[in-house]
């Protein structure tokens, strides 16, 4: 299980991130709830060692991970980006594949067999020799999901995953993600849309104006809401709860 | 092991990618296309002109005048002077253009999070690099062609001279990918990394001509710009500390890249670092400057006194001093430097020159005293003199060590090479061939890659 503790990152005098602290267990789909600006980006940031964080640290079943422990085990998949424009989707996924060592010890007939079982997936099998750069933001999503699964990090850290997507989609993504998880890989989900992430995630850290707010199942917030409330609540679905603790 | 296999798979495959990316580049195919312009017009003119010198439609009598019909003064150097300005202008813009665009792009952070890779931001400066400097070999086709088309006139090819000119554009083009990668990762934006890049090529401009008017350390710091190291390899000279001191600014800038490009690290320790690289840097390009050995690959040997002389002058044990009272733009003192004293450096690297003036132009120090002497002094002994010709200088010099100046070997006298024949068929192929072939492939390319 990988621990964050106190994790701080200012700007300047802005404090983005204040003493964050919040648990990842494997094979789970943890997401990450907050509005616009709550620091969700800045904390997958901060952990997938894009930013440096000003303080805190990150560990795992008690020994704090050093920066190259962590690349090993974690992957940030940011959000609103595309990598090689001018490079087709089909490429980009065998450079994936490559670089990141499928080909390393297998053969390639099975990172051929990993890229192709990503490629159904998410439906990219028409996107394949299309430039990246002239897909459609929701197109570029799924591309931009495929490159994250192909990686080789126990834990996926996903910006935004369903950003773009169609209803559609957005229930096909969610299935392909939590098959993943099933097969052992931890997700990590940043969503602000409450009702995707309610879709989707075991588990919850609400996030508001940088701190966290309440961690645990749907129904240990409903429990922690109505503490906080002083009794039950209209309902217990997760926007209510979300509300209440932030 | 397997760590390092995986490691140099990574690398193997960033080199690929980075080679898909050049291609799919536009800045690199307009690179390519301006460059059959750029050597054409600078090789048609160098030919048209050693053609008239050489006596083409009775222009002059053409029989051994010795420099005038040097290829490497007059059709090699010329020539490949496009290239500097490809990398000066051009070449930055292609460089910036492959590290920053992965920055904008997003790709940069994902390539950065390989999990087995020491060193992710080394091995990916490294690869871009090679692939830039693979890029600049594919343009410098253009000036290969020329030497092809140089061969099919008739004309004379010393390999030595021509490999040196090749070696110093490299190496100039090696700079310029190292301070274009800097500039890129330095800076957030690609338009910023340009006007970076070009402020440090105008920079060193600045630096030869402060050069020209002060002298002094100015004129030391001068002898390793880009533009006076590109000058000294037309001239067929590959002096071993300019070399070091590229190699060390090209390992500089590359280094600098690397240090801003990594992702998650504080700003402060990479303002150390790179603090730490510069005054490193800086260490070793003054060490390398003891470095005196040099090499005259000239087939007129114009970096190099007659062999007889400089195996006289190799006898001479005794330090020699000379002082000159000559200003940094004194015309004779050009003369000086060039004809002389740059030889002497090579053959006798103890030899001290001092330069003593009043003023920069020496314009009204004409009549002030001792203005224009030059004294020698060997072994207690002084001589003056005014003449700033090589066989001047060595004469004083002769004359103070007490030898007989060696007899003038008239047989090893260069005769040059002249060429009576114009440039044909170079426009065709430079401005009409060339930028043809590089669109058809650049179209054949970028649709098979999509």
């Amino acid at each position: 299980m990988l621990h964050v503790s106190n994790l701080t990152k200012r700007y300047g005098h802005l404090t983005a991130l204040s003493e964050v602290s919040c648990s990842i267990r494997p094979g789970e789909v943890l997401g990450l709830i907050g509005p616009n600006g709550s620091g969700k980006t800045t904390l997958f940031e901060c952990l997938g060692g894009v930013l440096p964080a000003d303080g805190g640290s990150i560990s795992e079943n008690g020994h704090a991970l050093t920066a190259d422990e962590r690349k090993a085990r974690v992957f940030y998949l940011p959000d609103a980006i595309a990598p090689w424009p001018a490079q087709t989707v089909h490429w980009a996924l065998e450079f994936i594949a490559g670089f990141f060592g499928w080909r390393e010890s297998d053969t390639s007939d099975t990172s051929d067999t990993v890229i192709a079982d990503v490629v159904r997936q998410l439906d990219l099998e028409p996107l394949l020799d299309s430039p990246i750069g002239t897909l459609s933001k929701g197109q570029r999503k799924r591309a931009l999901l495929a490159i994250g699964l192909l990686t080789p990090q126990p834990i996926l850290l996903a910006d935004e995953p369903f950003d773009g997507l169609d209803l559609r989609q957005t229930r096909e993504v969610a299935g392909t993600l939590r098959s993943h998880a099933g097969a052992g890989r931890t997700m990590f989900l940043s969503i602000h849309q409450i009702t995707d992430a309610a879709r989707v995630c075991d588990r919850f850290v609400l996030l508001s104006g940088g701190r966290v707010c309440g961690e645990g199942t749907l129904d240990e917030l409903s429990r922690r809401a109505d503490r906080a409330r002083q009794g039950p609540g209209a309902s217990d679905n997760l926007e209510d709860v979300f509300l209440a603790l932030t | 092991m397997s760590s390092w296999l995986s490691h140099r798979r990574a690398l193997t495959w960033l080199v690929r990618k980075e080679w898909r990316e050049l291609v799919a580049s536009r800045s690199w195919w307009i690179l390519l296309v301006a460059m059959g312009p750029l050597v054409g017009v600078s090789f048609i003119s160098a030919v048209r002109t050693y053609a008239e010198a050489s006596g083409f439609n009775g222009t002059a009598v053409g029989q051994g005048v010795g420099e005038a019909f040097s290829p490497l003064i007059g059709v090699w150097a010329p020539t490949f002077s496009a290239c500097e300005l490809a990398a000066a202008f051009l070449l930055p813009f292609v460089g910036i253009r492959l590290v920053s665009g992965d920055r904008q792009s997003g790709a940069l952070k994902i390539e950065l999070q390989h999990p087995g890779m020491q060193s992710p931001a080394v091995a990916r400066v490294s690869a871009k690099a090679l692939v830039l400097l693979a890029g600049w070999l594919i343009a410098s086709a253009a000036p290969a062609l020329a030497v092809v088309l140089w061969r099919t006139y008739g004309g004379s090819i010393y390999p030595p001279e021509l490999v040196t000119v090749v070696f110093g554009h490299l190496l100039n083009a090696g700079l310029t990918i190292a301070l274009a990668a800097a500039t890129a990762s330095l800076t957030e934006h690609p338009s910023t990394a340009a006007i970076l890049t070009l402020s440090v090529t105008v920079g060193t401009w600045i630096v030869n001509f402060i050069a020209a008017v002060n002298g002094g350390v100015w004129e030391r710091a001068a002898g390793y710009t880009p533009t006076a190291m590109v000058a000294e390899f037309q001239h067929g000279l590959i002096r071993l500390d300019v070399v070091l001191v590229a190699l060390a600014l090209v390992v500089a800038g590359l280094g600098l890249s690397a240090i801003w490009m990594r992702l998650g690290v504080p700003v402060r320790r990479r303002v150390n670092e790179s603090i730490a690289l510069g005054a490193l840097t800086a260490a070793v390009m003054f060490a390398c400057t003891f470095f005196t050995p040099s090499w005259d690959t000239s087939e007129n040997r114009g970096n190099s006194f007659a062999e007889a002389d400089e195996e006289m002058l190799k006898t001479i044990r005794t330090p020699l001093r000379i002082e000159a009272h000559l200003a940094p733009e004194d015309p004779r003192r050009v003369d000086l430097e060039h004809r002389a004293l740059s030889k002497l450096r090579r053959v006798m690297p103890k030899t001290q020159v001092h330069y003593v003036s009043s003023t920069t132009i020496g314009l009204f120090e004409q009549t002030a005293p001792h203005y224009g002497e030059i004294w020698y002094e060997l072994g207690g002994r002084k001589t003056m003199s005014r003449v700033t010709t090589a066989e001047g200088v060595l004469e004083s010099i002769y004359e103070l060590a007490g030898v007989t100046p060696p007899a003038e070997d008239e047989a090893s006298l260069f005769r040059g090479h002249p060429l009576a024949v114009p440039p044909k068929g170079a426009a065709t192929v430079f401005y009409g061939i060339w930028p043809a072939v590089i669109v058809a492939t650049a179209l054949f390319v970028r649709r098979r890659q999509a």
